[in-house]
């Protein structure tokens, strides 16, 4: 065991804080058009992409090196790059299935912000369920057609492209009748609702698809295959950027404790309550305990490990920790908490882990969401059940039937 | 960056798990609950061999020179087998030596805690329970030849076996630590029983206990600090061995599930067995994660070597009582039976999280910490 930073990685490290001190951008970003500047900005210094193979754009970059950006990035605040599900997920998945020709056409594009990618996976009766989806592609000779509707579909409104899976066969069991397209959003085809959340604004999108076109070229793998590559999709939307994640936590637990000393009860500070000590203490000590794991996390991706369904407890973990935070900030703030406008500064702006700018109402509402995306805490429960600690799977007719 | 074990790491841990699997069944700690001694002479003598005893003391003095990771990984080895015996405390003991004490006091016991031959504890606590390490009330006055110490300690692990008992005091200068000879005049031991077989704790009544000048550990009024160092190891071993006890449970419910059936299925199949074995494991891999990233602290001197110990044991302490827990629920009646071995770990697990600074007392200094 050896936890320090490597001298290699510390001298990256205060690169990188150098770098977002100077870069950072001094107001909030509200159109696209600046969102795609900060964008390339940060392409042209070399953090976006960075784990992307050099051949494909990237910076060939190790794990830790990567989350280091991430984590620079969650201390200063600094706003996403618009392109987020392009790069992480979209990218990915084009470098290990997709053909010469779709590397070609499509990665540069991701990279720069030139094209912006939303994923259509779940649909209104396909959330956890995933492979029940009922979206089709039919095979119409020269080309795909897709008729469909998706749902939950982050950055939906601004999307060129989506990652797309559709049913291509449903004669077989649900699993093997999927397939993995990149569709054009720019099309008659596609229309494009945004979906307001819990929180009031509209980060999702419905997507209805009536016989929009997919050509030939924009299959992914095989015919068949899109289930299996869904899978090391998702593992990459359950992997890596923990560390950024707990320090975002932290940042606002900070903000949490110095509300602790502004507010009180029976006439002295919260934060020398001994019952609101006790769970500042115990919520700190949990944050701490996210960091560790996500260390270890990151340990074996620098080994060249793949965190594979130990991920699972990760996501788990920090997911389900988020909301008992939120809860916590909530007790602790009283009428502040739940203010959506008109707050003092110091208790209104906190990190929502979003990444997007907002209120302890919007954190603790947008904390909801984290243990419902990217597979419940339900679903990952059962994928920890069955393929770490081998317990016996549930009959599930679906596994067998058409 | 590595949080995975080194060879040699790795080795000590396959190496501790096979000697205790072979010589610490559960036979053992069940025959031992009911001896009054309540620990195995051959087995210690057998933990000298392997090394264990003097793995974490200085080379000089027949020790290995290893560190508090290595003690973690026995420690979780004998939680999760229930080991019965002296052996944290002695470590702890022979640590404060190691670090503290004078070159004779120094080649007088650790070499004989390395071979086996001598065991030794800490008594952390007074009779107000406080584990704050300046808190003590225990009273050193000052004779010709020494000192006096009076006063009352609890929950003194194992002293009824130890040859040297570590005893902080307050002398006139302030926070002091003496090596004390549990056979000394005006020292009386009680032995108090416990929920756990295999942990055997005594209350100390000094009155007048004469000490000599030479027993004085380190310098006269500066123990709080290495007080406090020693908590923060008590703290991660017990750690360490709740992580121990944890897996096993969680081990055993794994086992259970996969065989059991009820309703013509075998319960691990259905989702509210499922969902909480798969609560017990995340508890468990945090656990881990939380334990050796304070043991590795404290090897390391980090900067957050008193966070992450106070981390270590207050989340662990949560955790470890809840997999071991949820444990007897997953097996049912057959967990809550004294036949059955679960009992053992759940009964370690909860004697240990108030042990070297409850949750409460850890999480109000994890506070301190980031509240500054």
């Amino acid at each position: 065991m050896d936890l320090n930073y490597s001298p290699e990685d510390r001298a990256f490290q205060a690169e990188v804080r150098r770098w977002f001190e100077t870069n950072l951008p001094r107001h909030e970003l509200r159109t696209p058009d600046e969102r795609k500047t900060w964008h390339r900005t940060l392409h042209d210094a070399g953090y976006v992409g960075m784990g992307w193979p050099r051949q494909y754009g990237g910076g060939g970059a190790t794990p830790m090196q990567q989350a280091i950006v991430a984590d620079e990035m969650a201390r200063v605040n600094a706003p996403p790059t618009i392109n987020g599900l392009g790069i992480g997920i979209v990218g990915p998945t084009i470098i290990v299935h997709g053909t010469e020709a779709q590397k070609q056409r499509y990665l540069k594009k991701i990279l720069a912000a030139e094209e912006l990618w939303c994923q259509l996976y779940s649909e209104p009766n396909a959330g956890s369920d995933l492979a029940s989806l009922k979206t089709r592609a039919e095979d119409k000779g020269e080309r795909f057609e897709v008729t469909g509707q998706k749902i939950w579909t982050s950055g939906g409104l601004i999307a060129d492209w989506g990652l797309l899976l559709a049913r291509t066969d449903s004669t077989v069991p649900k699993h093997k009748g999927i397939s993995c397209f990149l569709l054009t959003m720019r099309q008659p085809g596609v229309e494009v609702r945004p979906l307001r959340q819990i929180t009031g604004s509209a980060q999702f999108s419905e997507v209805f698809m009536t016989q929009a076109r997919v050509e030939k070229s924009d299959l992914i793998g095989r015919l068949g295959q899109g289930w299996e590559i869904a899978q090391t999709t998702l593992s990459y939307e359950r992997g890596g950027n923990s560390l950024a994640r707990v320090t975002r936590y932290a940042s606002a637990l900070n903000q949490l404790v110095k509300a602790a000393r502004e507010l009180s009860r029976g006439g002295r500070p919260l934060i020398d309550d001994p019952l609101v000590r006790s769970r500042l203490g115990r919520i700190y000590a949990e944050l701490e305990v996210q960091r560790y794991a996500a260390l270890r996390v990151l340990s074996a991706l620098q080994k060249g490990e793949a965190p594979g369904p130990a991920s699972s407890i990760t996501k788990l973990s920090y997911s389900e920790f988020e909301k008992r935070m939120h809860e916590l900030a909530q007790e602790i703030l009283g009428p502040w908490g739940q203010v959506t406008a008109g707050a003092p500064d110091d208790f209104s702006e906190v990190d929502t882990s979003s990444g997007e700018p907002g209120t302890w109402a919007t954190a603790f509402l947008w904390s909801r969401a984290g243990t419902i995306y990217a597979g419940s805490s339900e679903i990952q429960k059962n994928v920890i059940g069955e393929r770490v600690l081998g317990l016996p799977k549930e009959p599930r007719a679906d596994r067998t039937k058409a | 960056m590595n949080f995975a074990f080194n060879q040699d790491q790795q080795l000590l841990k396959n190496s501790a798990r096979a000697f205790l699997d072979e010589h610490c069944k559960s036979a053992l700690v069940r025959a031992l609950g009911d001896d009054p001694r309540g620990e195995s002479e051959a087995m210690w003598k057998d933990m000298a061999q392997l090394g264990w005893l003097g793995l974490s003391l200085p080379e000089t003095y027949g020790g290995s020179g290893l560190g508090m990771v290595e003690t973690a990984i026995v420690l979780e080895e004998m939680g999760r087998a229930a080991y019965p015996g002296p052996y944290f405390p002695t470590m702890l003991a022979a640590g404060a030596v190691a670090l503290a004490g004078g070159a004779e006091q120094k080649s007088r016991w650790l070499p004989a805690i390395a071979t086996g031959s001598a065991r030794a504890t800490v008594a952390f606590l007074d009779a107000q329970l406080d584990w704050e390490p300046s808190a003590p009330a225990t009273r050193a006055d000052k004779t010709a030849s020494g000192w006096t110490l009076t006063g009352t300690k609890h929950f003194v692990p194992w002293a009824h076996v130890a040859d040297v008992l570590l005893v902080p005091a307050r002398a006139p200068e302030g926070l002091s630590l003496f090596l004390v000879d549990p056979s000394a005049p005006g020292l009386k031991l009680t032995p108090v029983t416990g929920i756990d077989l295999g942990a055997r704790w005594t209350s100390l009544a000094l009155d007048g206990v004469p000490v000599r000048a030479d027993a004085l550990l380190g310098e006269s009024g500066q123990a709080a600090a290495l007080l406090a160092r020693l908590l923060r190891r008590g703290a991660v071993g017990a750690a360490a061995e709740m992580l121990g006890a944890a897996r096993r449970c969680l081990d055993m419910s794994v086992a259970y599930a996969k065989v059991r059936e009820q309703f013509g299925q075998p319960i691990g199949a259905f989702q509210a067995i499922r969902h909480r074995c798969a609560e017990m494991l995340l508890e468990v891999e945090n656990s881990h994660a939380a334990t050796y990233y304070a043991a590795w602290a404290i090897d390391a001197r980090a900067e957050d070597e008193a966070l992450a110990a106070s981390v270590a044991k207050a989340y662990v302490g949560e955790a470890a009582r809840k997999v071991c827990g949820e444990a007897i629920q997953v097996h049912g009646g057959i967990g809550f039976t004294w036949e059955y071995d679960l009992h053992m770990y759940f009964k370690r697990a909860k004697a240990l999280e108030a042990q070297y600074g409850d949750a409460e007392y850890h999480r109000e200094l994890v506070l301190d910490h980031v509240a500054k």
